[in-house]
């Protein structure tokens, strides 16, 4: 893409009131005002957003390191899955309770 | 008020709206950037739309289908001011006329809300809307020109001093003008718009430095750029009635 005539701008849009903003695309603009214009005229004319955020590609600060996002070493203990013993753990203790109360009748 | 007599402003308000159209399509496939491309080809839809509006209101006054009515004329039976007429020149120019147009439409369209006519005011009010966002188009490409380059700050004062000679003609009385500031019809002459489309202009001009003088209300000689309304256009204007009316001309009556 021919950036020197101005920036690339990264558009979101919402749908209907409510909806979260996703993703709809790029444009390239000359400047902020033009990429308002352009953002409205690329994913708005045909009443397809209720709403528009446009970003300045450079200004989204972004985490891609593999170091922070993807661990080397084992994690599953804190995952949700880690704690499936607890179910039947639980199970166990309610049936030790319920022997405990039978005994104590 | 007799609907016949509101023909010739309602005319005047179409074919404004249709020839400017026409010639910001001109740029379609052609503008700058890609993104340029789509936003005035989607504005030139949006003027021609506004047209079909006027259009329509002279095909509930006429009897005769809004097509016809758009094309069914010789050069001399439109009514639209000469600056709207111009070839579309090179971008500063397309862009300069667009601003100046835009200020001058919306002075017009203002007035128009308050008309006694209420289909007009009510239909004007929706125009205004769209014509909002064309507004803030043009002024951020002034902008982007005056303080681009070299070549392009040059480029767009020779754009507007060629430019306007043309203006006044935007404000040149349509036919029966005097009955229809009289009726209501018309708030106020045309002529009562112009010292307030500078206070729309002159700022944004001001501010990008841009004005001089030949660049103001003073450099307007009388008259100037006057004819449009009554039919008489330049050689301009034929070859692209010529152009637009070439398909219509072969089978008026085909159905799209």
């Amino acid at each position: 893409m021919d950036t020197t005539v101005g920036d690339v701008y990264e558009v979101f849009r919402q749908e209907e009131q409510g909806d979260p903003f996703r993703h709809a695309g790029n444009l390239l603009a000359p400047d902020d005002d033009l990429a308002l214009q352009y953002a409205r005229d690329l994913y708005g004319r045909r009443h397809e957003s209720v709403r528009l955020w446009v970003v300045r590609r450079a200004a989204i600060m972004e985490v891609k390191d593999a170091d922070l996002l993807a661990s080397q070493l084992d994690r599953t203990y804190r995952e949700g899955a880690g704690y499936r013993i607890t179910v039947e753990k639980r199970k166990a203790l309610r049936a030790r309770v319920a022997a405990e109360r039978g005994e104590a009748k | 008020m007799i609907d016949e007599k509101l023909v010739p402003l309602l005319m005047a308000l179409a074919d404004d709206e249709l020839v400017l159209g026409y010639r910001d399509s001109e740029w379609t496939g052609i503008a700058p950037l890609l993104e340029e491309d789509v936003a005035l080809s989607s504005m030139a839809q949006d003027e021609i739309g506004h047209a079909r509006m006027f259009y329509e209101m002279v095909s509930g006054i006429l009897d005769k289908s809004p097509d016809s009515i758009a094309l069914g004329r010789e050069p001399s039976g439109f009514h639209h001011c000469r600056l709207v007429e111009r070839p579309r020149g090179d971008w500063a120019y397309s862009m300069a006329r667009q601003f100046l147009y835009d200020a001058a439409d919306g002075v017009r369209l203002e007035m128009l809300t308050r008309s006694t006519h209420k289909p007009l005011a009510l239909g004007v009010a929706k125009v205004i809307r769209e014509e909002k966002y064309h507004r803030m188009h043009g002024e951020s490409w002034i902008g982007k020109l005056a303080h681009g380059t070299d070549e392009s700050h040059r480029r767009l004062e020779a754009a507007l001093l060629q430019l306007w000679p043309d203006l006044p003609g935007f404000f040149e009385p349509v036919e029966g003008e005097a009955e229809l500031v009289k009726a209501g019809v018309l708030p106020e002459p045309f002529s009562a718009l112009l010292p307030r489309w500078w206070q729309v202009v002159e700022p944004v001009l001001a501010r990008h430095g841009l004005h001089g003088p030949n660049l103001g209300l003073n450099a307007f000689s009388d008259h100037s750029g006057y004819g449009g309304r009554e039919g008489r256009h330049s050689e301009d204007f034929v070859k692209l009635w010529n152009e637009m009316t070439l398909v219509y001309g072969v089978d008026p009556e085909a159905v799209w």
